[in-house]
């Protein structure tokens, strides 16, 4: 097998990996800025510098020359190289700046260049905390500046699209954006105009940079030059806590990291699953966070004289509930789960209601013909279509629907929106009476009868399964009036939490809601009626559910998380993506 | 050297009236080359050879041997394979090409025709830079007339041999005058120069094989063809023989191009050649080989020659031979703040070193030319160039640093005189 020594290391490789993904795979660091795993190498920013040299081999044998020492005569490149171009050959040489004098300086170097016309203004930096440049600066950089003269100055807060703005001084150029829109999204939206210290990203004349994909230019713009017009001067990176998560608002289960400051999400960004979505997540997605914070509904509220619905109490609501399913027999109820919820929620909804009667079980399928585009966008607008076809849930066309609804007594509805998304109009929902489980206020809450308030996925652990059937789940990130984060031991810590005092930290219980995961209520509920069905905490139920049905079998939440999520095997793809 | 130059006759630029016409050039023995190798005993093979033998070293300022860079092709594969000719001459102090498109366009394109043979291309462009506007219309009359000939298109005077030939214009970019560049600026793009390897012989032009080859070296192939390697040899000096077009330009009686042998000594050049020192003024320095080049010290220019050797040996380089002449009226710090305001302009900001280099370059030579300069400065110049020079993609950062580097070396009294003595020193 070929090998190449690194700093003195001996290390072995196939194929021809590019000398820099190499080091930094194996651990060791170099620094750079144009380089991105994803995208081509056109080894501009010169930061990655190394010095590399080939053993000098006897032209007919093929054997290596040595030296007086026995030592393999090295032939060194007669400039420096930069590694992220730098393709591997057998018997390499490579000095990185931690062996050589010469590559530490010759990266400093460069770092004073890259540093002379950037504004430095990372006290009012959106990007600061999580800047490659700042933190590379730190490590590598020189102390001072050399540089007396006036910077160059270029336009700042230029709106490059709906949600992109632009500050074209703190740009060093790495065309990273520009080649996104080239190479990954293929809008070509962007270029670089301009020469020399005045160029700087941007759109065609008269264009704008509406890439469905155009924000993850932010999350790869090594400095802040590109910003979020959504995000930027709401929160520093380190006030934030960062959660793992899952993209709910599409059928891909694009992985996501989810940023919560006071109990409220402020923004959604992508994290790597290299069998999913890699650094990617369109635009739209982001958005969801909203939806976090925004018409929540917090405590129960139930329907009283005609159509107002007032706030009653947790008894008041599962009282009510236990009543109304009394009142009436289990064939005259009408259970539709959602591919909109997650598998625990699904099954603890159907666990309890079939122990006590139900046999039927149903779910909308929210599917967009013409939407997806074959990379992350899909034609399934649901996050968990395949999980609870999986659970046993069957799929009912609207004009189904609409006959069921009108022979049911009560109807339970999981968390969907049948009336926003168009499925249903208010008036079917009229005569039986209707009891939704639901995270938001929506018209599809405000026309039923009794709504419970459950909890999303930025305050549960729950899993989801995506349309090529990957097994994936959240974590919560945010704190409702029930759980706390320093006693869940699943909720992340962010700087604050772990080294700050009480008075650091940012706590505000308005934004705290009053709501219960599904599988709480479904306990209460069981426990009122009599029923012998108990959950515990949703890694219980999906330990319950992979010993019960066969497509879930071996699947847990240790596995999802040393995995990163796992592809079901009864499930076949419906998409596949390009 | 002893060498009479007003005996010698021009080859590439002849004197004869009307030579751009293309039944000029064909009764004066044009296109006999083209035909000479396209007839049975030549093949592509001894083409290269031939030219290789002749060691025409590039004149558009590397001074590699053309020869040997053509046999750098990989072999025919069936897909398209192109010859891209540099007539951008961007550099200052260069406008050699422009006499070639203005008087002798056929001698070019029969060059091109005939490395287009040797190393079986299938199209040849022209790139020449867009403020030659004249001397595109004039190139493409040539090329139609060359057409209707049946000297270029298909089946090439029943040879079977095809090639199409193309005219581009640059856009006013220096940068498009670099080879790579100058590919993407053909194929439509920004020029940016490309990272090296995959060399433009394996992947060139839309990523097929491509040859680029400046103007003049271009027009040297008919010559060498028809005369022969040992001709060409023979003629100027050794290493770096044949005919050249040096233009010279600056504090000269008669500023101008003119065509003589590699190899002439610069003090002929300036004294003989271009008539002498305007106004009878003293000499101070030159610049051999375009901008670029570093500047030589008029009192040190005893014994030195045009050729590849000679300059290196005198702390130089040969260049494009567009020779800038300065005499002793010239402000040192005013011509290199100049050269670098050039650079900075024209740097295209695509690697770091450079884009920041030549800006901060350009502002600390003005701050020394308004007079707040101070002796520190010079330092931390002579630090940037070091922080430049070889450190990207291409050589424009080498460029503009070496300008600077030399002149502060070899006129640094007048740089010392300029800066305030500094108060402390730069960390």
């Amino acid at each position: 097998m070929p090998e190449i020594f690194i700093d003195g290391e001996r290390y072995e490789f196939e194929g021809k990996p590019k000398l820099l993904q190499f080091i930094l795979d194996n651990g060791k660091e170099v620094p750079f800025f144009c380089y991105h795993p994803e995208m081509s190498a056109p080894a501009n920013c010169r930061q990655c510098y190394v010095k590399v040299g080939t053993p000098v081999q006897n032209r007919e044998t093929g054997e290596y020359e040595l030296d007086e020492n026995g030592e393999r005569v090295i032939r060194w490149f007669p400039k420096m190289q930069t590694s992220c171009s730098m393709e591997m050959t057998d018997g390499m040489v490579v000095h990185t700046q931690e062996t050589s004098e010469e590559v530490a300086r010759a990266q400093k170097d460069t770092m004073e260049l890259i540093l002379i016309n950037h504004p430095l203004d990372c006290p009012i930096c959106d990007q600061a905390g999580e800047c490659p440049l700042q933190i590379q600066t730190y490590k590598y950089g020189p102390e001072g500046s050399r540089f007396e003269v006036k910077k160059v100055h270029k336009p700042k807060r230029v709106e490059l699209g709906p949600r992109v703005t632009l500050d074209a001084e703190r740009c060093i150029n790495c065309t990273r954006c520009v080649r996104f829109t080239e190479e990954i999204s293929g809008t070509h939206q962007l270029t670089i105009s301009s020469r020399g210290d005045k160029n700087y990203p941007i759109t065609a004349p008269g264009m704008e940079f509406d890439d469905p994909y155009s924000l993850n230019t932010v999350d790869i713009c090594p400095v802040g030059a590109l910003t979020s017009t959504d995000f930027r001067f709401k929160a520093r990176v380190w006030e934030m806590n960062q959660t793992p998560s899952i993209d709910i608002t599409g059928g891909k289960g694009t992985n996501v990291d989810l940023w919560t400051r006071d109990n409220l999400v402020l923004r959604l960004t992508p994290r790597y699953n290299k069998n999913v979505n890699t650094h990617w997540m369109p635009d739209e997605a982001r958005q969801a966070y909203r939806k976090f914070n925004e018409n929540r509904i917090s405590r129960p509220s139930i329907k009283a004289d005609g159509d107002n619905q007032i706030k009653t109490s947790w008894n008041n609501a599962i009282e009510t509930f236990a009543e109304k399913l009394e009142s009436v027999k289990p064939a005259d109820v009408m259970v539709l789960g959602s591919a909109h919820a997650s598998v625990e929620e699904n099954y603890s909804l159907m666990k309890l209601f079939s122990t006590w009667g139900v046999n039927d079980f149903h779910f909308s399928p929210d599917v967009k013909d013409g939407f997806g585009d074959n990379f992350l966008l899909t034609d399934d607008q649901a996050p968990n279509t395949n999980g609870v076809k999986a659970l046993g849930f069957n799929e009912i066309s609207t004009d189904d629907l609409k006959t069921a609804i009108k022979s049911a007594k009560v109807i339970v509805l999981l968390n969907d929106e049948l009336v926003d998304r168009g499925v249903l109009g208010s008036e079917d929902l009229e005569k039986p009476f209707v009891i939704s489980l639901a995270t938001n206020e929506t018209e599809t809450s405000k026309s039923t009868d009794l709504v419970i308030p459950i909890t999303c996925i930025a305050e549960h652990a729950a899993s989801y399964v995506n349309v090529e059937g990957r097994i994936q789940r959240s974590l919560p990130a945010k704190e409702t009036k029930y759980t706390h984060r320093k006693m869940d031991l699943e909720m992340s810590e962010g700087r604050l939490d772990r080294y700050g005092t009480n008075f650091d930290n940012w706590v505000n219980e308005d934004n705290k809601i009053d709501c219960t995961p599904t599988w709480e209520l479904m306990n209460n509920l069981a426990k009122r009626l009599g029923l012998s069905v108990q959950f515990g905490s949703s890694r219980e139920i999906m330990d319950e559910i992979a010993s019960s049905v066969s497509t879930f079998e071996g699947v847990s939440f240790e596995r999802m998380d040393d995995e990163n999520g796992i592809q079901l095997t009864g499930i076949t793809k419906e998409e596949v993506s390009a | 050297m002893s060498f009479d130059w007003k005996s010698y006759t021009p080859v590439i630029i002849p004197d004869i009236p009307n030579l751009h016409e293309i039944d000029v050039y064909t009764n004066n023995g044009g296109y006999e080359s083209l035909k000479k190798v396209l007839s049975n005993d030549w093949d592509p093979e001894k083409v290269i050879n031939e030219v290789k033998a002749a060691n025409i070293r590039g004149r558009g300022g590397a001074g590699f041997n053309a020869g040997l860079k053509w046999s750098f092709m990989p072999k025919p594969d069936g897909g398209p394979r192109y010859l891209a000719c540099n007539g951008d001459e961007s550099e200052p102090g260069t406008f050699k090409d422009r006499k070639i498109f203005e008087y002798n366009p056929h001698l070019f394109i029969e060059g091109a025709l005939i490395a287009a043979y040797a190393m079986q291309c299938s199209a040849i462009y022209v790139y020449i830079r867009g403020e030659y506007y004249s001397w595109i219309k004039m190139m493409e009359k040539a090329l139609k007339d060359a057409y209707d000939k049946g000297f270029i298109g298909k089946n090439i005077l029943g040879s079977g041999f095809d090639v199409e030939f193309h005219v581009t214009g640059g856009a006013g970019a220096y940068i498009c005058g670099e080879e790579t560049s100058m590919l993407e600026s053909l194929e439509g793009k920004r020029g940016y120069p490309r990272v090296k390897p995959p060399f433009p012989a394996q992947k060139g032009l839309w990523g097929r094989p491509t040859t680029i080859n400046n103007i003049e070296t271009l027009s040297c192939v008919p010559l060498v063809i028809k005369n022969g390697a040992d001709w060409f040899t023979g003629i100027g000096a050794e290493t770096h023989p044949g005919p050249v077009l040096y233009g010279i330009s600056g504090h000269v009686n008669r500023p101008g191009v003119y065509e003589l042998p590699t190899g002439m000594p610069i003090l002929t050049l300036i004294e003989e050649v271009a008539g002498g020192m305007r106004n009878g003024k003293k000499l101070k320095g030159i610049i051999p080989g375009g901008s670029s080049t570093p500047i030589l010290r008029g009192d040190a220019l005893e014994g030195v020659n045009m050729d590849a050797d000679s300059l290196r040996e005198a702390g130089s380089m040969m260049g494009t031979a567009g020779m800038i002449v300065m005499d002793e009226d010239t402000d040192m710090v005013e011509m290199l703040w100049r050269i670098s305001h050039f650079y900075h302009h024209e740097s295209c900001g695509q690697c770091t070193p450079c884009r920041e280099g030549t800006g901060w370059l350009e502002k600390i030579l003005l701050k020394i030319r308004n007079g707040d300069g101070e002796i520190r400065d010079l330092e931390l110049l002579i630090d940037l160039c070091s922080q430049m020079e070889g450190r990207t993609i291409c050589a424009l950062a080498d460029a503009a640093a070496w300008p600077v580097r030399y002149t502060i070396d070899r006129f640094r009294d007048e740089f010392e005189a300029r800066c305030k003595k500094s108060t402390y020193a730069l960390a």
